[in-house]
């Protein structure tokens, strides 16, 4: 199944934040709640930290094994967690409706 | 993630093109609003100073924006930069042929307002009659054309027991979204407030009524933007603002160019043709004061402070003179 932002979703990159959880993240700090883009969308805002911003725009059209095989080429983590992180934050935002499969 | 996150910079603008109107609305916050109007090229590198900044959305109004005679190109050039163009009308002067331009331009939502689902409370109530025929056929071109519509309603004297009339109507208009705006006592709001505004125990039944609508109706998404729906165990658990969302996710640009942190609060905390908005963003003090309110009065004691942050600080400000004083529509009495 693939998967797609929802167009009506405005988004950007936060560029400050994302620079410093770049930092963050080579020093081993916890970057968790770090955002680095923001999502907006009838008013209300979400910010996703890294692993989510990644993972949000890899909802180009690509699967779910596709966006776990690009997250490994950028986080030193294993498939597996980066597969199940990946997975809960895809259900998520599809519940909000920002992703939808197609 | 984090639940005091700012983001760099606003993510939406309103923007004021013009405070002239077609209209003589007795809660107006603009048409006495003896402000300039920016120049097409002015305005224009405002604009571009805002898409850099990382703006995403604009929503043009006034004063009736389509009274400015180069609002397709503005609105093109706006939406040429990436942004998420629209705005609120009246709807006077949406004919057929505007609204198909307004799509061409880049326009993607219009807002129409209206306060009443009788044409001659409507009418009566923004001093030109035919008003509200006009602003249906507006909203029936603009279905017509694919531009998404929404409906905004000041609630008032006038219409704040009509709202299940009012919620039929917006669903037979097929509108996807019915705003109610709460009366703000901004402009001429303030002036005519004693003959407008409710009592806060109004508010409550009101606020009660919307609410139980808002659950029981589908295809039809009824927005509410008053924090103090706190206080009935409703927030908006979706969004990560607490409070009113002024000045921590938006910003109000006046006809001039001077920056405000909402429409209804009339404190300038810079312009736009000179300051630079991310840096004004980041250090006003005025926002900064917004982002950190501190409860004073009831708010000490109460329970829903952490999502309803006092209220509008519009409200606070227009009717106590300070932003950190309880909403006067808040109906909680102190314990
Ligand atoms: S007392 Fe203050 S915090 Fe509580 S609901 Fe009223 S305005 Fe909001």
């Amino acid at each position: 199944m693939k998967l797609f932002r929802n167009p009506d979703v405005m988004w950007r990159e936060e560029e400050e934040y994302k620079d410093q959880a770049m930092a963050g993240l080579e020093k081993g700090e916890d970057i968790e709640d770090v955002g680095t883009s923001v999502l907006f969308s009838g008013g209300t805002m979400m910010s996703l930290n890294i692993l989510g911003t990644e993972i949000w725009k890899l909802c180009d059209g690509r699967t779910l094994d596709e966006i776990v095989r690009a997250l490994v080429e950028i986080f030193d983590v294993q498939p597996e967690v980066l597969r199940e992180d990946a997975a809960g934050f895809i259900s998520e935002l599809k519940e909000k409706g920002y992703i939808y499969e197609g | 993630m984090k639940d005091n996150f700012l983001p760099s910079a606003p993510l939406t603008i309103n923007w004021a093109v013009t405070n002239r109107c077609n209209f003589k609305c007795s809660h107006c916050y603009s048409r006495s609003d003896p402000s300039e109007e920016l120049s097409f090229e002015d305005l224009s590198e405002c604009i571009r100073q805002a898409a850099e900044a990382g703006v995403l959305s604009i929503n043009f109004g006034g004063g009736e924006p389509l009274l400015r005679r180069d609002l397709l190109a503005i609105a093109r050039f706006a939406s040429g930069l990436g942004m998420r163009v629209s705005m609120n009308s009246n709807g006077y002067l949406l004919d057929r042929d505007m609204v198909f331009r307004l799509r061409e331009h880049g326009f993607t939502k219009v807002g129409i307002s209206i306060d009443s689902h009788l044409p001659e409370v409507h009418d009566n109530f923004r001093g030109i009659r035919g008003s509200h025929e006009r602003a249906v056929k507006a909203l029936a071109f603009l279905k017509e054309a694919g531009i998404e519509t929404s409906l905004s309603t000041v609630i008032c004297r006038i219409n704040h027991t009509d709202i299940t009339a009012l919620v039929r109507f917006a669903l037979e208009s097929r509108v996807r979204q019915l705003n109610f705006h709460n009366f703000k006592c901004s402009g001429l709001g303030y002036s005519n407030k004693d003959t407008l505004d409710l009592s806060s125990e109004e508010w409550r039944e009101f606020y009660r009524e919307a609410l139980a609508l808002k659950e029981q109706t589908s295809d039809l998404e009824i927005s509410l933007d008053d924090p103090i729906i706190a206080l009935l165990g409703k927030h908006n658990n979706t969004s990560m603002v607490k409070g009113s969302i002024c000045g921590k996710l938006s910003l109000n640009i006046k006809t001039n160019g001077e920056i405000t942190p909402c429409g209804f609060i009339p404190v300038v905390i810079g312009n736009i043709t000179k300051d630079n908005l991310k840096v004004l963003w980041k250090s006003s003090p005025v926002l900064e004061k917004m982002r950190h309110k501190t409860p004073t009065g009831k708010c000490a004691s109460c329970g829903s402070y952490e999502d309803c942050l006092g209220g509008c600080s519009a409200r606070a400000l227009a009717l106590t003179g300070d932003m950190n004083n309880p909403d006067p529509h808040c109906w909680r009495n102190e314990s």
